[in-house]
Order: structure tokens, then C-alpha cells, then sequence
């Protein structure tokens, strides 16, 4: 079966429930997901994406469990993580983008050579030797977005992409998410990210608190976080 | 290793890393079979020739790159004026500079990832035990979080320092190892993310 499925699926860490009984079938091309501080978007994401195994339920994607099948799930699902310090690895540009197509089977020489071709496509071929520490935050997070566009996943996971960008690089980077023929999993406590999705969950405590089309599910989003932003909205512990 | 990079491009980058590493280990080789100050201030001299004909910036950066050398040199200068050997403190001192800047100099000259690739080449009849892309992996990793790392402590310094009148000093110690571990975790799984190590 296509698309991204979860059974009954839940997962808790140092005995506390992080998400608990969620049923979803994502086929959409653009779906997002709202919810206050510590609701577990982070962790949904990275559940499916296979980071970590469920504790309860079962996660497929397309049919594959993405925890134990990390080459089935390298051509399907690529995450980029909200802080991108978290996700380079690799001290070079180039080094940093070929390390996925490796990983996908490329020999090293080749990919090293998708790696500048794809640069010198976006007017940065004089990156390629660049040490990843003298990037600027912005920089760092078109590297990221970047080494998961070249391994082609069907399905890309996305963490707040828009943290801590400025306000050009919002525009970029949107109409750049906007054009990819990819799914598009977009996690956000902001509604403007997510309002023209084909599809919004609000995830509470853990839980499918609403599903839908944005233009049913946003207006309570906002109506609550309204609300609770009146009385006092930060005072309990996530989990 | 991370400063060591050269400011300008030579003709000394277009060599073959690996032929550059065997001169080295030859010429290090060398220096420790003289044993006479004269051949030694030689060797000391055409590694200072090997470093003029590429510009002011070069050779100032390559002189810079020698400074955490000094106190050893003064250490050593003034043992042996202590005991009055002369001989053997020339000898010594010479064959320490020369060595050190003829590493600096290669190091300096050389890329990174072409210097993994002669480890990796060399390390090939460990394979069995330690397979080599594992070992280019873990080279990779060291460069890339070094800085980070580091960055990180004087973000933690600035912490301190903004709540506190007295120096951090060893105080830091624990929060900093934490945060090396918090990002070991990370960079796994930054690793699971994109297809692990394999």
C-alpha cells in the first residue's frame, strides 16, 4: 500500500507517553502538522521517518517498516531537522551532499561529482570545498534541504523549516518547497506554513486532537492557542 | 589541523598527497640520521626555501603556525645552556624545527579529503578489522565537530559569564562533556537519517 501508515501507534521515552493511538494514512503531496510546544510533532516526524521504533503499533511506508528497513526507507523518506548544527555531518560542502548519494550505492568519485554539478545548478559552485562551519545559519539550512533533495526521497519530512530564517530566505525557501514534486510533510507551530496544505493534523498531548482540510482544522488551532495564551500557556512539562 | 590550512594556493597543492606524505616521512627520516649541527641547519634551510617562493602571506602564516613550538624550543634551548652543550642543543633544536615545519608545510599544502585518501589507501590491509570507509567516516566526523565542539564551550563560557562574576574555569567541564554527548546522539542520528555508516 502507498503512502505513509501508522497503526495504532504510540511511543514513549524514560516512562513518559510522547504519542499514544495514532491511526493515520498520509497520501497527500502536502500535509501538515500543528501543535503547541512538546504536543510530540518532533516525534511523530521522527517515527516516521524510522529515527526511532514505535513502542506501540506499527509505522509503513509504503508497505516497508522504516525503522528496520533503512535502505527501503532511504529512497522514500528524507527528514530535514529543525536545527541544522544536528544534521551536518561532514566538515565540506561537497562532502556534506555526496555522503547520502554514498549511501545510496553511488561510488564515492560520482558522487562527490553530483555533488558540485547540483552546487554549480543553484549558482554555488564555489562552495564545494567550503568548511560547513563558515556557513550562516541560512546557509547551513539550504545545505540540509539540499543533501536531502539529492537523494531524491519520494516523501520529505520537514521540521519547522522556517525556523530561524529571515524573511527572504522564508520566501525562498517556501517557493522551493512549493515547486518539488515530492510529498511534503511539513511540521509547524505557525498556521502560515501550513495553510495550503491539501491536509492538516493538529497533534495535543500526544494525540490526534483534529484532522482535516486546513480550512477546518486551522481556525480552531488558532481560536485554542489563542485562548490559551490568555490564561498561563507554558506552565506544564512536555509529556 | 583546522588553523593549518594555507591562506594562498601554491603549486605545492597540485602535488600528489601521498608523494608528499613519503618525502616527508623520508626527509623526517633523515633529519634523525644527522647528527651534526651543519647538515641539520641545511635541512633547516631548504624547508625554509621550500616556503619563500610562494609570497609574504605563506610563509608569515606558515611562521605563525610554528608559535605553540616556541616554549618547547625554549624549554630546550635553556637546558642545554645549562649544561653547557651547545652541540647537542643545535642539534636537537634544529631537528625539531625542520621536522615540524616540514609536517606544517605538508599539512598545510594538502586537502583534507586528500589526505584521507592516502589513510584510507594505507589502512586498506586493516580492512578486515577496521573497514576503511569507516575509518574515513570517523575522520570526517572529528574534523566536523571539533570547531563545533569547541564553539560550543565558549557559548557555554558566554553563559557563565553573563550570569556570573567568576570565571568558569573547570566548572564548565560537566555541562561541556554533556553537550559532546547530546551531540554524539545527534549526529547518530543525523547518521540513521541518511543511511548510517555501512
Amino acid at each position: 500500500m502507498g503512502g505513509i501508515t501508522l497503526q495504532d501507534a504510540g511511543y514513549s521515552a524514560g516512562g513518559k507517553v510522547i504519542l499514544s493511538g495514532l491511526s493515520l494514512h498520509l497520501e497527500e503531496p502536502r500535509i501538515g502538522i500543528v501543535g503547541r510546544n512538546g504536543s510530540g510533532k518532533t516525534t511523530l516526524l521522527r517515527l516516521i521517518a524510522g529515527l526511532v521504533a514505535p513502542s506501540a503499533g506499527t509505522v509503513r511506508v509504503d508497505g516497508i517498516n522504516p525503522f528496520a528497513d533503512r535502505k527501503g526507507a532511504l529512497s522514500r523518506l528524507g527528514i530535514l531537522f529543525q536545527n541544522p548544527e544536528h544534521q551536518i555531518l561532514f566538515p565540506t560542502v561537497e562532502e556534506e551532499l555526496a555522503f547520502g548519494l554514498r549511501q545510496q550505492g553511488m561510488p564515492q568519485r560520482q558522487a562527490l561529482e553530483a555533488a558540485r554539478a547540483a552546487l554549480a545548478a543553484e549558482g554555488r559552485g564555489h562552495w564545494a570545498k567550503a568548511p560547513v562551519s563558515t556557513l550562516s545559519g541560512g546557509q547551513k539550512h539550504w545545505l540540509c534541504l539540499q543533501a536531502v533533495l539529492l537523494m531524491a526521497p519520494a516523501t520529505i519530512l520537514l521540521d519547522e523549516p522556517f525556523a530561524g530564517l529571515d524573511l527572504p530566505s522564508i520566501a525562498r525557501v517556501s517557493r522551493r518547497l512549493a515547486a518539488l514534486p515530492q510529498r511534503l510533510v511539513t511540521i509547524s507551530h505557525d498556521t502560515a506554513a501550513v495553510a495550503g496544505a491539501d491536509r492538516v493534523i493538529w497533534l495535543e498531548a500526544g494525540r490526534i486532537r483534529t484532522d482535516g482540510p486546513p480550512a477546518e482544522v486551522l481556525p480552531g488551532f488558532t481560536a485554542e492557542m489563542a485562548r490559551i495564551g490568555e490564561a498561563d500557556a507554558d506552565a506544564d512539562l512536555a509529556g | 589541523m583546522l588553523t593549518l590550512t594555507s591562506p594562498v594556493e601554491t603549486p605545492l597543492h597540485r602535488l600528489p598527497a601521498g608523494a608528499k606524505l613519503a618525502a616527508l616521512a623520508v626527509f623526517t627520516l633523515v633529519l634523525f640520521r644527522l647528527s651534526s649541527p651543519l647538515p641539520l641547519a641545511g635541512a633547516a634551510a631548504l624547508v625554509a626555501a621550500l616556503h619563500l617562493p610562494w609570497g609574504r602571506t605563506f610563509a608569515l602564516h606558515a611562521l605563525r603556525m610554528l608559535r605553540p613550538l616556541w616554549p618547547f624550543v625554549a624549554v630546550v634551548a635553556l637546558w642545554h645552556l645549562w649544561t653547557r652543550d651547545l652541540h647537542g642543543g643545535a642539534v636537537i633544536l634544529l631537528r625539531m624545527v625542520a621536522a615540524v615545519a616540514a609536517a606544517n608545510l605538508v599539512t598545510m599544502t594538502t586537502r583534507l579529503s586528500d589526505m584521507l585518501a592516502v589513510f584510507e589507501t594505507l589502512a586498506r590491509p586493516l580492512s578486515p578489522i577496521l573497514p576503511p570507509r569507516r575509518l574515513a567516516l570517523a575522520f570526517a566526523l572529528v574534523i566536523r565537530f571539533i570547531p563545533t565542539l569547541s564553539d560550543r564551550m565558549a557559548l557555554l563560557a558566554q553563559a557563565s559569564r553573563a550570569r556570573s562574576p567568576r570565571r568558569p574555569g573547570w566548572r564548565l567541564a560537566v555541562p561541556a562533556t554533556l553537550a559532546a554527548l547530546d551531540g554524539a546522539d545527534q549526529a547518530a542520528e543525523a547518521l540513521r537519517a541518511r543511511g548510517g555508516s555501512d
